[in-house]
């Protein structure tokens, strides 16, 4: 037997270096893989308490979460694309034309 | 057994995910996420959430990840710049992230024990109880991805779409 | 109230309006991609918002004439007055927004435009009927994406992809964020119903897990409410999207936002745990005082009027999350009508700020310069939306603020922070006043560059009139709502 709390220990870890990907990648793909690796490590979690809470409620929002997950990344790459036209650049310190 | 499996992949996770952030060209990262995500779907497998681990294989491993590194490729993205960054996301973010990070693992620690464990033996969720549940109950969540999904497609058509000539 | 069980007959008939807006949406698609492929970009545009404000039109007549009280999916999905105000007034958002599109020439994609904007318009209105964690996620999600792509559909602008780009990359963090509160939620209360959430926590005492969860879904709703510190998109998002586009974000997206942020107070603050309650209401407070100040003393430093404009939309959510942490029934109804009649300002100074901006291609202060010369009834407009973002009387923004300190100071238990937070908002307002004044002053004082008239078609200028008209009429009469929003 394995206690549930590993399983939520991993995910925060996965979930804590999906954060630090978001802060110090500077290539906007990689930016974006940081936040599906956040994504992924929710979804760990959700499927962990689904097991402990034998329900399935759980495993169904990883499934919406998943499908939300693939309809971003296609309008998030498509962003990346109509940047690269403008720019031609993926350098997140580039994309400046705005003071934060 | 499970301690090992748990151990392996968890593992080929944690490797897989610091990779990702060591790596300077964006598809060796997406090649370790490919790992991470793959890894995932045994770990949910332990869970007895097979479906889960089949859909994650497909949509994560194989649609998302295809999608990323087609367009690694088609805008033949090179090396990462070194640019500084911001100097104002390191010297907070890091902290903020370890001390957010030990919080959260103190406390899920403290109450592991009701929190309890999980067996192999536990059983796998039935696919007929995940379908029911899904197109009965989750009715209106499942019409709205659809409506989600229309959404990313005019969404990524339109802006990717070259303009000048029609 | 009636409870409907899941399934389509159902779903279908609680959901007529967005089925509505749907329906309309893909025949835009229709018409614009199969009829309309030879005409002009103008004729295009004109059609396809022709058709997008019959549709939400319709939808809101719809709503206006079956009022009533349900629930569907176990309260998935709720049914009631003020849910009723709300998605009216996203509705006659959307509509001003598509009539403020007409003259608009960004985008070479009309009919995706204005069905992206409809269907985005679906995602606001179930967000603010939303009682289900699942739902309010994937509710969120599809108004989410839709105005990431609508921030970036002025392609021939790189203002706008970074706006969008920047959008994005908070838009997506903040929602892991608040999935990550999800999944504890869930995994304290197996439940991801609002209700049973209530219930459960209720009956568990103060864990530092829910703690946890609390911090995470404050900053994921945080975001989409721009408030500080999760605000850093908004200031170059309201700068670089299309103006319609930076509209709807500023005014629908904010209403369902503040519904869905009362709607999750209501069921994490249970009566029974005061301790509990109070760890939330610290969040929003603190998220309120942050966003007063921040909001209020950024914005006295800009000269872009867009940009003015974000960081006043930063202080007057730190307003709106007062009310919110106020918790009462009254603070509640106080919040909505601030937000719509918020909304309803701030979508008539962006429709002067996209004219401006058509006539002399910028939105700094230099542009606004001698405007009561070049239109004086554009001017007299902008000078309404100001005033009444100032919160000055007898505009309905005076009003909003009014109804919602007091709100604010009638709940009991909000103590010694009650008072002190209220005077802060106060004296904040009066800093408002400042920079609103500024903007004005261009408008009226500085002499235009041209003496040329400021070319505006004439829908534009009735709707910006319609617009100050009804700013200023809900200012003199203020109860005309009260029978949608029970302010108490």
């Amino acid at each position: 037997m394995i206690p549930a709390s590993w399983y939520l220990i991993l995910s925060a870890v996965l979930f804590s270096l999906g954060v630090i990907g978001f802060l110090i990648k500077r290539s906007l793909i990689t930016v974006f893989m940081s936040i599906e690796l956040m994504l992924n490590a929710v979804n760990l979690s959700f499927v962990t308490f689904a097991h402990q809470w034998h329900s399935v409620k759980g495993q169904i929002f990883v499934f919406f979460v998943m499908m939300v997950a693939a309809a971003e990344a296609a309008v998030g790459l498509a962003i990346i694309i109509a940047i690269f036209r403008a720019r031609a650049t993926l350098n997140v310190d580039q994309v400046d034309l705005m003071k934060l | 057994m499970h301690l090992i499996l748990f151990i392996i992949f968890a593992g080929f996770c944690l490797a897989g995910a610091i990779n990702l952030l060591l790596q300077t060209h964006p598809i060796n990262s997406a090649l370790s996420l490919i790992v991470v995500m793959s890894s995932l779907a045994v770990l949910y497998l332990l869970l007895g959430a097979e479906f889960l681990a089949i859909a994650q294989i497909i949509v994560y491993a194989g649609a998302v990840m295809v999608l990323f590194t087609f367009v690694v490729m088609l805008l033949n993205v090179g090396e990462e710049e070194k640019t500084h960054g911001s100097k104002a996301a390191k010297i907070i973010g890091f902290p903020a992230i370890v001390a957010a990070f030990s919080v959260l693992t103190t406390v899920i620690l403290a109450i592991q024990n009701k929190l309890g464990g999980v067996k192999l033996s536990d059983g796998v969720t039935p696919m007929t109880e995940l379908s029911t549940v899904l197109f009965r109950d989750m009715l209106l969540p499942f019409e709205l991805t659809s409506v989600l999904i229309l959404v990313a497609i005019l969404g990524a058509v339109a802006l990717a779409r070259k303009e000048g000539h029609r | 109230m009636n409870t409907f069980a899941v399934n389509y007959g159902n779903l279908f008939s609680i959901t007529i309006p967005e089925t509505i807006l749907e329906v309309v949406s893909l025949l835009v698609l229709v018409v614009d991609l199969g009829f309309l492929r030879k005409s002009t970009q103008p004729a295009r545009m004109t059609a396809a918002c022709v058709l997008g404000v019959i549709g939400s039109v319709l939808a809101g007549l719809w709503l206006l004439t079956h009022s009533g009280t349900a629930s569907f999916a176990g309260d998935a999905l709720v049914l009631n007055s003020l849910v009723a105000a709300a998605q009216i007034g996203i509705l006659l958002l959307t509509a001003l927004v598509l009539l403020l599109s007409f003259q608009a020439e960004f985008s070479r994609n009309p009919g995706e435009y204005v069905a992206i904007v409809l269907l985005a318009t679906t995602g606001m209105m179930l967000v603010a009927a939303a009682r289900d964690l699942l739902v309010i996620f994937v509710a969120l999600e599809l108004l989410s994406l839709s105005l990431y792509v609508l921030a970036a559909f002025a392609k021939s602008s790189a203002l706008s992809s970074e706006a969008a780009l920047k959008y994005y990359l908070f838009g997506g963090m903040s929602a892991a964020l608040m999935l990550f509160g999800f999944s504890y939620l869930y995994g304290l209360t197996g439940t991801t119903n609002l209700n049973g959430i209530a219930v459960s926590l209720a009956s568990q005492g103060l864990s530092p897990l829910v703690v946890v969860a609390m911090v995470l879904v404050a900053a994921g709703l945080g975001f989409k409410v721009a408030a500080v510190p999760f605000h850093l998109w908004a200031p170059d998002t309201y700068q670089g999207a299309p103006a319609p586009v930076a509209a709807l974000i500023a005014s629908g997206s904010k209403v369902a936002s503040f519904a869905v942020l009362v709607a999750v107070t209501g069921s994490l603050i249970p009566a029974a745990s005061a301790s509990r309650g109070a760890t939330w209401i610290v969040l929003l407070v603190w998220m309120a005082g942050a966003s007063i100040l921040l909001g209020n003393l950024a914005a006295l430093a800009q000269t872009s009027v867009r940009r003015l404009l974000a960081y006043s939309a930063i202080a007057h959510a730190g307003y709106m999350l007062l009310g919110i942490a106020a918790n009462t029934p009254q603070s509640g109804a106080a919040v909505f009508y601030y937000a719509l009649t918020y909304a309803l300002t701030t979508v008539g100074a962006f429709g002067v700020i996209a004219v401006v901006e058509r006539n002399m291609g910028s939105d700094r202060f230099d542009a606004f310069a001698g405007l009561s010369r070049r239109n004086p009834l554009l001017a007299a407009s902008m000078l309404i939306f100001l005033l009444s973002l100032a919160g000055i009387p007898p505009l309905v923004g005076f009003w909003a603020k009014f109804n919602l300190f007091a709100a604010v100071l009638r709940a009991p238990g909000v103590g010694a922070w009650g008072l002190g937070m209220v005077i802060f908002a106060l004296a904040a307002s009066a800093v408002s006043l400042y920079y609103y004044l500024q903007v004005l002053k261009r408008v009226y004082v500085v002499p235009a560059m041209t003496d040329e008239p400021m070319a505006v078609s004439a829908l534009e200028q009735l709707v910006l009139l319609v617009i100050a008209l009804l700013v200023a009429l809900l200012g003199i009469f203020p109860s005309a709502l009260s029978g949608w929003i029970p302010l108490g």
